[in-house]
């Protein structure tokens, strides 16, 4: 059993599990962010058997506010009156792609202080439409239109100032593969390989998902196309390069999503949910690109943090690691420095399909960000809703077949600030 | 005692100047660039300006097709640049600097990305670049 790491324990008791879509699936038809953030609160204070009222603060994640929702600035008020909040306390964290995973790790510190006994982390994020500032929320514009969208090298990897505009996420996260090549010896033909298996396993995981956003195997995709052998068609030119390393596949895909997980002091725990799930710790840095293999020094720093609170803790006792994976090389280098597989040998893992959700090495069941989607602030709320319903055994064709009691979910966002957590079964 | 100072607007005049200061902390030695009031080793905020000169040792080459995009907010940031020419991202460091950095570097193309990769590392010259805002940036360009 882990040592549960907070002055007050904590303990998870509600989650919702909206399926990831894009408003231009007819499943969205008509809707807006606001309703989908009610159904995602909704959906997590029924699955722990509370209402409005019981909920003692929210915390709420979302990166592109401004952008996205009409230039409003933190619309926490709205937001509040949408789930039934109003008059609560409410905290907003803007930290790109992290925010999510930070939400939720500010909820848990809020109870773990004694000050609250249940609260509500939550996230939204719109990253392909936007309100314009003069017409209602329903009324959704494509991204590209919004005139001054972020721009990767300014507005989220340049902070401080006017640095340097020329850095992309392939870029940098490829790092990651020049990495790998260097240190283990394998040369750029397997990690290709070892890329495109993983971007098949984590379909492979998708297409058993029916809440992931990209459903249809590659293998199906590549029969379309004309290929028997899957591996040929990723390797083709019907998968081009990005970088030298990141295919097309291997890069994240964008959804719409609200997603909403209660917290609450474990001794109550039990009164609102049968399975409630012990949060151990959390851990987080934030660096900055400006130096070289950032990622991987993010990772090391994170885990060096989470597990050094853990007496002999051993990595290979976790039955389920749920990671970011906005490019490729993220998934095998974070795999291999949380020990989850063993460091220089994870990339085997991925080209003999061992880490899909049915295997012995389970990562990202849900298909990850790759296949699953990706939505900004609230990823890692939606993350961690994965973990939950995969340790309560509920997550539906892509449940890991196997008891799941210890996992890692770790995160990253926006380049600059990586987040674990350690959950546990211990009821 | 922190001694307030400016520090961005000395570092973007000297850029129009054609000169790249970065800081050197007066307690350990170590460069920090872009310059900042704080060194990022020893945690001082002794630090002096030192002047890197124009020229940085190129490390890595980071060759991106950006005409390929993943998705669209992997489009490169280069719509801020005046010139259009296209670049990619190098790991480089300079003679006085203490720390590897990203930047931009011009001159690498398709063709000769195979034979600059095995020339690493190579000395290339500051390129001073224009951006739309009034300012300009510092990036790398090939020795022909
Ligand atoms: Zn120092």
């Amino acid at each position: 059993m882990l040592k549960q790491k907070f002055a007050r324990p904590v303990s998870i008791i509600g989650t919702s599990s909206l399926p990831q879509r894009s408003f231009d699936d007819p499943e969205y038809k008509d809707l807006s962010i606001y309703e989908l953030w009610a159904a995602a609160c909704n959906q997590a204070m029924q699955d722990a058997g509370i209402k409005p009222k019981d909920v003692d603060k929210l915390v709420y994640s979302q990166m592109a506010n401004f952008v996205t929702m009409g230039n409003v600035m933190s619309p926490v008020g709205s937001l509040e009156e949408w789930a039934g909040l109003a008059g609560k306390p409410v905290t907003h964290i803007e930290q790109a792609c992290a925010g999510g995973y930070l939400a939720f790790n500010e909820a848990v510190n809020s109870v773990a202080s004694g000050k609250y006994d249940i609260v509500m982390c939550a996230g939204l994020e719109t990253p392909k439409h936007f309100n314009a500032r003069n017409q209602p929320a329903y009324m959704l514009q494509p991204i590209q239109k919004y005139d001054g969208w972020w721009s990767p090298g300014r507005a989220l990897f340049d902070t401080a100032y006017n640095r340097f505009d020329g850095v992309s996420d392939n870029l940098l996260t490829e790092e990651q593969g020049k990495y790998y090549i260097k240190h283990y010896g394998i040369d750029e033909k397997t990690l290709d390989d070892t890329y495109n298996a993983m971007a098949i396993n984590l379909r492979y995981n998708a297409s058993h998902n029916p809440r992931a956003l990209e459903r249809t195997p590659y293998s199906e995709i590549a029969k379309k196309a004309g290929y028997d052998d899957v591996m040929a068609y990723m390797r083709s030119d019907n998968n081009p390069k990005i970088t030298q390393y990141i295919r097309k596949s291997g890069s994240v895909l964008h959804n719409v999503e609200a997603g909403a997980i209660i917290v609450c002091s474990a001794d109550i725990a039990k009164k609102y949910q049968d399975h409630p799930i012990t949060v151990i710790d959390h851990a987080s840095v934030s660096n900055t690109q400006r130096y070289p293999f950032c990622f991987h020094q993010m990772n090391v720093d994170v885990r060096d943090a989470l597990y050094g609170g853990q007496d002999n803790f051993n990595p290979d006792d976790l039955d389920l690691m749920i990671t970011t994976v906005m490019t490729s090389g993220e998934q095998l280098d974070s795999a291999e420095v949380f020990g989850y597989l063993p460091e220089g040998k994870g990339y085997k893992y991925e080209l003999e399909g061992r880490t899909r959700f049915d295997a012995d090495r389970p990562i990202n069941p849900h298909g990850g960000d790759l296949s699953f989607g990706h939505g900004f602030g609230c990823a890692g709320i939606n993350m961690l809703s994965e973990a939950i319903m995969q340790m309560r055994g509920t997550a539906g064709g892509s449940q890991v077949p196997k008891p799941v009691n210890d996992v890692l979910v770790r995160g990253m966002g926006g380049g600059h600030t990586t987040v674990g957590i350690l959950l546990e079964n211990q009821d | 005692m922190y001694k307030l100072r400016p520090i961005l607007k000395p570092y973007y005049d000297n850029l129009e100047k054609g000169k790249i200061m970065g800081m050197k902390c007066q307690d350990c030695g170590d460069v920090v660039w872009p310059p900042l009031p704080t060194c990022q080793k020893c945690g001082s905020t002794n630090l002096d300006w030192i002047d890197l000169g124009t020229e940085a040792v190129i490390d890595e080459i980071r060759f991106e097709d950006s005409s390929v995009g993943g998705d669209y907010t992997f489009r490169k940031a280069d719509e801020f640049f005046v010139s259009k020419e296209p670049y990619c991202v190098c790991v480089g460091h300079f003679p006085a600097g203490t720390h590897q950095f990203h930047a931009a570097l011009y001159g690498v193309t398709e063709e000769n990305k195979d034979e600059l990769t095995s020339q690493l590392p190579f000395k290339a010259d500051a390129e001073f670049i224009q951006l739309d805002g009034g300012f300009k940036s510092v990036g790398f360009r090939v020795r022909k």
